[in-house]
């Protein structure tokens, strides 16, 4: 809904994203700060930055897949692994430069992906669930039994610092840019497929699969097209994991990583793209959080156990996943909504 | 379209009107001939051959589990008859799939809300665009400018089809909200969006009340005149059937008992017998 007074005067102006300069100038300064903010903040929060980038692209791909398609997918950690992988090995082995090993690991990952969105044809809800978790036993089975020359096995790969023209990216601020470029190039396309004619199949899909029929969509091909994509940005996010970590190995890749990127999109709001990117920085700020405190507290009540970060951790994810499903939901996009729609028509309600 | 006689068709032998029904005609739409569906031990369909022509209204009626919502499911391409043929337009479409079908021009509404609740209404009726629209992910992902040029020149025929069925005031509403009257405008503008050749309805006005009733058969009468499009209604209520269809078939244990206009089917014996338990309409 339009702020009180401003009306769609066509259908551009009433199909278009930013509809107001506030809200150009709103999303002007948010990327100037994010632009300028390694320059003011310390290493700490560039980390946390980056963590919060390369989880957004992970997610803004489940978000397509699951939120959107409706297709349950808990394999996005493996797919993520997959791209992780490709792009270590094209790198470091074969010397491949970042900007091109990084599509090519969302392509390996989104092939990957794309056998699952075939199973997707055939079978729904529970027991695709079921399957995309085998994705998760197959990566690791594959990396662990292939020899150890090739992927490293249980040890992982080492991967060089990415090199533009002679110029290593070797910071931790190098690593944040490209991040910040890279989710910024990934979270458009996202916009751009979700008001697209295909992210509208998608939802189609989601919505009523025998109605999708008859409007001419070929649900079997969109489904496996919709994991097509969740992969390929589980890729590219796994590629930016690779480069900044600059070590890959499967136990980064697990199915619990697969159930905090559900939790993200859960607690943001199923099926926006504004929803999942409030998701992730939502829940990376809490995981943060405890995981700054959990030392603080086991030493000031040993009695605890030095653990009590990974079990408060681990009682978070239950917790939040169950409370959103139960009292949001829709997650926080919905309520913020809601909110904003209560202030935007006042104070002439029409 | 009146000219059309009353003839019983006992199944098994084929009556000598279907043999002619064989030989090609550009005047028709669709034609079925000799469709049978089982499923298990159950014959939905017998023997069942239907034709029906570019400028037609027909109705199907029949009491429940007659086999009519059967009937629309294998024109459609949802079930996969285990005997006959249908073509659609000259085309012969036995057994493709849904989506290639409804690509032809073959499109239908439900019986019930088969709706994207989660979407607005415009977005349900552009759904509707989407065979007509080009623009793949590549291009949403790395052109979306000329993706939203594409979106912009059919929203405009979206807008049509929202002003012909006068939902105006809830365009922008999620379709999940509206009221079962409202939704199933909402499936019929989406059917519409599609630009068909053929329109079939799965008993559309079932649980509405007289006013919606008047209102959609109003819509169905402007989709058959104005729009051109030949419908098939799947239809309890006798009064909307006596009122609209230029031609009736019924319907009864998978067997089309009886075809005529809507007068003849009413006096025939057999309809009395089956549908409307010997009483008066
Ligand atoms: N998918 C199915 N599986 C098994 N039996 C079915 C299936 N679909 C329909 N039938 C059976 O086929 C027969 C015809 O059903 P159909 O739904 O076509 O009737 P209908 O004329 O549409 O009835 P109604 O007026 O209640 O909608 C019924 O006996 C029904 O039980
Ligand atoms: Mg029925």
């Amino acid at each position: 809904m339009d702020p009180a007074g401003t009306f769609a005067t066509s259908f551009v102006r009433d199909q278009a994203l930013i509809r107001t300069r506030w809200q150009w100038l709103a999303l002007a300064a948010f990327l100037v700060a994010l632009l300028i903010a390694p320059m003011f903040v310390g290493p700490r929060l560039v980390a946390i930055g980056i963590g919060i980038f390369i989880t957004a692209v992970v997610v803004l791909g489940l978000q397509l897949n699951t939120g959107y398609s409706g297709q349950i997918n808990l394999g996005q950690a493996a797919f993520m692994g997959v791209g992780a992988y490709t792009a270590g090995v094209l790198s470091t082995t074969f010397g491949v430069p970042f900007f091109l090993a990084i599509p090519l690991a969302g392509v390996s990952a989104a092939l990957f992906g794309f056998i699952f969105g075939l199973s997707a044809a055939r079978i729904k809800g529970f027991y695709l669930a079921l399957t995309t978790i085998a994705a998760q036993f197959i990566f690791h089975f594959l990396i662990l039994s292939l020899p150890t020359s090739w992927l490293g096995g249980s040890n992982g790969i080492i991967v060089a610092a990415p090199d533009f023209f002679g110029y290593r990216l070797s910071t931790d601020t190098h690593i944040y840019y490209l991040c910040l470029v890279v989710v910024a190039l990934m979270t458009w396309g996202a916009y751009g497929i979700a008001r697209s004619r295909q992210g509208r199949a998608f939802v189609a899909v989601r919505d009523d699969d025998v109605a999708s029929g008859i409007m001419g969509i070929n649900v079997t091909r969109t489904k496996a097209l919709s994991f097509l994509v969740g992969a390929f940005y589980a890729g590219v996010g796994g590629a930016l994991w690779a480069y900044y970590v600059r070590y890959v190995a499967v136990d980064q890749f697990t199915l619990i990583h697969s159930v905090w990127f559900i939790a993200m999109i859960i607690v943001g709001g199923m099926g926006s793209v504004t929803g999942a990117l409030i998701g992730v920085v939502a829940i990376v700020l809490v995981q943060e959080g405890i995981s700054t405190a959990g030392p603080i507290v086991a030493e000031a009540m040993p009695f605890l156990g030095g653990q009590i970060s990974f079990a408060a951790m681990n009682i978070f994810l239950g917790g939040i996943i169950a409370a959103f499903l139960i009292f949001e939901p829709r997650g926080l996009m919905h309520r913020w909504i809601i909110m904003k729609r209560s202030y935007r028509v006042w104070p002439f309600p029409y | 379209m009146r000219d059309v006689t009353l003839r019983h068709e006992d199944g098994g032998t084929r009556s000598p009107a279907s043999a002619q029904a064989d030989r090609p005609d550009a005047g028709e739409a669709l034609r079925a001939d000799g469709i049978t569906l089982t499923f298990g031990g159950v014959t939905a369909l017998n023997e069942v051959s239907m034709s029906v022509k570019h400028d037609e209204l027909v109705a199907v009626i029949g009491p429940n589990g007659a086999g009519k919502t059967s009937l629309l499911n294998c024109l459609s391409g949802f079930y996969k008859p285990q005997q006959g043929q249908i073509i659609f337009n000259g085309a012969d479409i036995t057994g493709k799939p849904v989506h290639e079908v409804a690509v032809m021009g073959l499109t239908r509404t439900f019986q019930g809300t088969h709706i994207f609740s989660g979407m607005t209404v415009i977005d349900n009726i552009m759904v509707g665009r989407h065979q007509h629209m080009r623009s793949s992910l590549f291009d949403a992902f790395f052109y979306p400018f000329r993706a939203r040029e594409e979106e912009v020149q059919n929203r405009e025929l979206v807008e049509e089809i929202i002003e012909f069925l006068e939902i105006e005031t809830i365009r922008h509403q999620p379709v999940g909200s509206l009221g079962y009257g409202l939704r199933k405008r909402v499936d019929l503008g989406r059917a519409l969006a599609q630009e068909p050749k053929l329109l079939l309805m799965d008993e559309p006005m079932a649980g509405m009340n007289t006013e919606e009733k008047e209102d959609l058969a109003r819509f169905i009468l402007d989709v058959r005149e104005g729009k051109r499009i030949p419908v098939v209604l799947v239809e309890h209520d006798m009064g909307v059937v006596m009122d609209i269809a230029d031609r009736v078939m019924v319907f009864d244990f998978g067997r089309k008992i009886a075809e005529g206009t809507p007068a003849q089917v009413q006096r025939d014996p057999a309809v009395l017998k089956a549908y409307l338990g010997g009483g008066a309409v």
